[in-house]
């Protein structure tokens, strides 16, 4: 064959007889071979080396405690007056309304008459599991567990403390304060009625 | 390193010896075939341009709001949760482009690519516009810098690309923040939208490097369909081919001298985007853009010999038998393209405008027993995904036992795009009860238009520990 400029130069070794082209690849191919290599190292400094770039786990952690220390601040300013103001306010009770309208009326019932063996009642002035303001808000925020095990009431903090502090207010609306009354809650679940 | 000889068939002509990139400049030569699909792509531009403009249900038709998680398409709304029929999409795409590609070849990639729309009529034509024909390209590019003609010319022409990449990424852009979310963006301080105007710039220069700079290379190196012709394309495919048998010996016929109809004048590998001489046969790099059917059927035009030298043909017919539409393989991409497009529609047309899903909530007894009932505690996330607010309705549907669910008479109403997550209580009797079972709610609408199912298990005590 002709040696031609153009021509492509052939791989002095032949495997089964398959010989092969000795052929650049395009610089810029390479390029990209080089640029992540060298961004391999950059990323590596970043994120483990230079402090800056947090573990996703870090960041997620700290992302979480922020968060709960903003909900324990919320909750720590809470007392037992200011649900009763706000249970005396007639913009809080309506919020909280509109959340017992979407979440508590299915177990507790539309009129807060209870369901029998589902909810309580909660429109007497009986109450089980504590007979003030914060302990309502307490069984709302994290859920009533009777017995060493879980009930049907299950923590709401999903909904955010404004709202379960705003849904205390709306049950806490139909109470006179210092006039809710303990009663025990017995274990038989055929007592378990509002 | 370049040659004299031109494009051989054993190296890419836009890589040289040492890898570095080899530009061309190709003519430009208008014929039957560049006027069709010249319109073809001011259609496409067209399309692409105003797609964005046009409202449908209340909604731009294509309008990709990632924001949001939503996407709705010619009125259709579909949340995350619909995503599985990306399948269909993806894979109907897929056979429509085998089976086109089995028939008809590179249709696709000469004719469509936004690639070779915006290529060969956009930034040539800018090209032209600016530093002239082929030949005083390849001049200005052999140019040095000092020349104030060059740097005027080619500064000219990087402003115009700018400018036009800039347009297109807004367009671009418009897909996934619609025209209204994009103009007070636009006529906004940078900083007020950072991550949409780092999305805009980055799309500008990938524009810009993809149409200035890299060019064929995406279609030889890069794009995944063009490595897969080899397997894609047989002998029965129509393909931009040259009729060797009618072309060759090429040159000038003389006395003593048989010659056949090619006269070597190398029209065609001048005209040629990728570089390549398609009288070497068919080749990689082809896109099957046509150039040289135009070019050749103009020099043949002239010399008063039949067009067609080259031309769509298989490879079959180039060397004399007929092409064979049908085949194994083009029944088969048919049929499963069928299969794909009845699965796409029935299952686009039964996306409902809501979604319902069901879950136990957390920490809670799994069921409760009373004097009269056995009770299970749900929670329902109920999505309203369409634009307008919706009344509805849990009912249970399929039930072995009777089973209540609690306090959903009056319904609940779910403004538009809204979700809500919703305890359900349900209730069986305690004298209907016989053991654990199966059952179905249904999530339906007042007006009628949501009637989603879903099955759960409802979980109680052995009925032997209730009998009285």
């Amino acid at each position: 064959m002709k040696k031609d400029a153009d021509q492509p130069v052939i791989m002095p070794h032949a495997y089964d007889g398959i010989q092969e082209y000795d052929q650049s690849l395009p610089n810029w191919w390479l390029c990209t071979l080089f640029a992540s290599i060298a961004f391999a190292f950059g990323y590596w400094a970043y994120w483990f080396h230079s402090g800056v770039g947090s573990d996703d786990r870090v960041a997620l952690d700290a992302e979480l405690a922020a968060l709960e220390a903003r909900q324990l601040a919320a909750v720590k300013d809470l007392d037992e007056a200011t649900l009763w103001k706000m249970s005396r306010n007639p913009s809080t009770v309506a919020e909280g309304q509109a959340v017992y309208a979407s979440l508590c009326f299915s177990c507790h019932g539309p009129t807060m008459a209870g369901i029998k063996g589902v909810g309580f009642r909660l429109n007497d002035d009986l109450w089980v599991h504590g007979n003030t303001g914060m302990a309502v808000f307490r069984n709302i925020n994290e859920g009533v567990v009777f017995d060493g095990k879980p009930t049907g009431m299950a923590s709401q903090k999903a909904l955010g403390t404004g709202r379960i502090a705003a849904v205390t207010a709306y049950l806490l609306s139909f109470q006179k304060e210092g006039q809710m009354k303990a009663i025990e809650r017995t274990k038989e679940p055929s007592q378990l009625t509002p | 390193m370049t040659s004299n000889r031109g494009p051989i068939r054993e190296s890419v002509t836009t890589i040289g010896r040492d890898g570095e990139r080899r530009f061309l400049h190709p003519a430009i030569v208008v014929g039957a075939w560049w006027r069709a699909r010249r319109l073809v792509a001011w259609l496409l531009i067209a399309f692409f341009a105003l797609l964005p403009w046009v409202d449908v249900g209340g909604f731009p038709a294509v309008f990709l709001d990632v924001e949001h998680r939503r996407f709705h398409l010619l009125g259709a709304t579909l949340g995350l949760g619909d995503v599985w029929l990306l399948f269909f999409v993806i894979t109907g795409w897929c056979f429509l482009i085998y089976a086109t590609t089995a028939l008809l070849g590179r249709i696709w990639c000469g004719w469509t690519c936004p690639q070779t729309v915006y290529l060969e009529h956009v930034f040539r034509v800018v090209d032209r516009l600016f530093e002239g024909d082929h030949v005083s390209r390849a001049k200005l590019d052999a140019a040095a810098w000092s020349r104030p003609a060059k740097f005027l010319r080619r500064g000219g022409r990087a402003l115009a690309y700018l400018i036009l990449c800039w347009v297109v990424a807004h367009i671009f852009l418009a897909y996934f923040i619609s025209i209204p979310g994009l103009y007070p963006m636009i006529t906004a301080a940078p900083q007020a939208h950072p991550a949409a105007f780092v999305a805009m710039a980055v799309a500008t220069g990938l524009l810009f490097f993809n149409f200035w700079w890299f060019r064929e290379q995406l279609c030889l190196i890069l794009c995944p369909y063009g490595r897969l012709q080899s397997a894609l394309i047989d002998d029965d495919s129509v393909i931009v081919g040259y009729d060797e048998k009618r072309g060759e010996p090429r040159g000038k016929a003389a006395p003593g001298i048989t010659a056949g109809d090619c006269v070597d004048c190398r029209r065609c590998v001048q005209v040629c985007p990728t570089g390549i001489d398609i009288r070497q046969g068919l080749q990689m790099e082809c896109v099957a853009c046509t150039s040289c059917v135009d070019a050749c059927d103009d020099v043949m035009t002239k010399l008063k010999r039949p067009t067609g030298l080259v031309r769509y043909a298989s490879l079959r017919e180039l060397a004399g038998g007929r092409t064979r539409f049908l085949r194994p393989r083009t029944i088969l991409y048919s049929a499963l393209l069928t299969v794909g497009l009845i699965v796409a529609t029935v299952s686009l047309l039964r996306v409902q405008p809501a979604g319902f899903k069901l879950s136990r909530p957390p920490q809670t007894e799994l069921y409760v027993v009373s004097a009269d009932s056995v009770a299970n505690v749900f929670r329902a996330k109920i999505q309203n995904k369409d634009d307008v607010p919706r009344r509805f309705f849990v009912e249970a549907e399929a039930s072995p036992t009777k089973l209540s669910v609690l306090n959903q008479s009056a319904g609940l109403v779910i403004a538009p795009q809204a979700e809500v997550t919703l305890p359900l209580t349900l209730l069986v009797d305690r004298r209907d009860y016989r053991g654990e079972f199966n059952f179905t709610l249904r999530l339906r609408s007042d007006d009628g238009k949501v009637s989603v199912l879903q099955k759960a298990h409802f979980i109680g005590p052995a009925p032997s520990t209730l009998a009285r």
